[in-house]
């Protein structure tokens, strides 16, 4: 099933510039996964030994992951995820 | 209360700080307090809008201090300076001394300080970031839900990306610092403020609001909280407000 993700600025170095990016996966762990096939280094930016990384936040549509079922949370054909990353600098 | 009487205090004086302030002053708040430590380094002279090329090696308040004056003269700002960084040991009294804090600050350390402080002290902060395309403004209710740590959780450990490293673009903190500047002056307004996290993505030129949900073991706001005070080593490795 395909899902849109949109890449912040810092992770499209990932993406060879792209803002978003189509993706597989029924639930967002399997898009994760499927992000590491096609833009590798990506896992590693978004996970950690304990699920997502603090700095990082996945929304599906308007909700963070978290409060769904997260790494777990299942996606609809067409799903638009984002990933939202702390940042700090001005 | 009309805007003439608020007290607003300014963390970080960067590319963020620089346009809220002005914005700020023009809107004709009360007092302004303007919080940093740093010199004017010829690299921010790109987006740290209050400065210009014969201030550079000078007392980033200084410099404020004097681009800010002719606008607060007609707008009644009386501008006061903190010659010090915002750190564990005055962040408490500095918001305690204000009705709003606009925290403009470069590391993470010090956003999470501020976010603590103004828990603790009950005043409604907005936090504002900019890196390289990419600019984060949300404002937070006194004492309020969601908070910062709800979203972002904790200091990094490891190193994280700042503006020497990767830069940043000047505009987009235009646009962020003068949206910080909206959010604190909305949220002191009848009507209030929302719960949302602002993302601009100026290569795409997006603005996307984005909503925030309160976390429910959040250590500062949660149904059980552990921060009741502000402790230093919480806010190791790299404490300390400039921009």
């Amino acid at each position: 099933m395909a899902v849109t993700v949109r890449i912040p600025t810092p992770l499209r170095s990932l993406t060879k510039g792209q803002e978003q990016v189509s993706a597989e996966g029924g639930t967002v762990r399997a898009v994760i996964e499927n992000l590491e096939q096609k833009h590798p280094g990506m896992k590693e930016r978004l996970l950690d030994d304990k699920g997502i990384r603090r700095f990082v936040n996945v929304y599906l549509g308007d909700e963070d992951v978290r409060f769904l079922a997260g790494l777990d949370t299942p996606l609809q054909a067409g799903a638009e995820i984002s990933i939202i990353p702390a940042i700090a600098g001005g | 209360m009309p805007v003439s009487n608020w007290r607003v205090l300014l963390v970080g004086l960067g590319g963020l700080g620089c346009p809220a302030a002005l914005a700020l002053v023009r809107a004709g708040v009360g007092v302004l307090q303007l919080c940093d430590d740093d010199q004017v380094d010829e690299a921010n002279l790109h987006r740290q809008i209050l400065y210009g090329s014969g201030d550079v090696g000078a007392d980033k308040l200084s410099a404020a201090e004097q681009a800010l004056g002719p606008c607060a003269r007609r707008s009644g700002t009386r501008i006061e300076l903190v010659r010090s960084r915002f750190l564990p040991e005055n962040a408490r009294a500095l918001a305690h001394g204000v009705d709003l804090v606009i925290e403009g600050a470069d590391n993470f350390a010090t956003k999470f300080l501020a976010a603590d402080a103004c828990h603790l002290e009950s005043r409604p902060v907005v936090h504002g970031a900019g890196l390289r395309w990419l600019g984060t403004a949300w404002s937070v209710a006194p004492a309020g839900r969601p908070c910062y740590r709800c979203l972002f959780e904790d200091v990094p450990a490891e190193p994280q990306a700042n503006c020497d490293a990767v830069g940043v673009m000047g505009p987009v903190v235009g646009i962020v610092g003068a949206l910080m500047a909206e959010l604190g002056l909305r949220s002191l307004s009848a009507g209030g403020r929302r719960n949302e996290l602002w993302t601009l993505d100026g290569k795409a030129d997006t603005l996307r609001e984005v909503p925030v949900s309160a976390r429910p073991s959040c250590p500062l706001c949660g149904s059980r909280p552990s921060i009741r005070e502000i402790e230093e080593a919480r806010y190791l490795p790299a404490a300390g407000a400039s921009a």
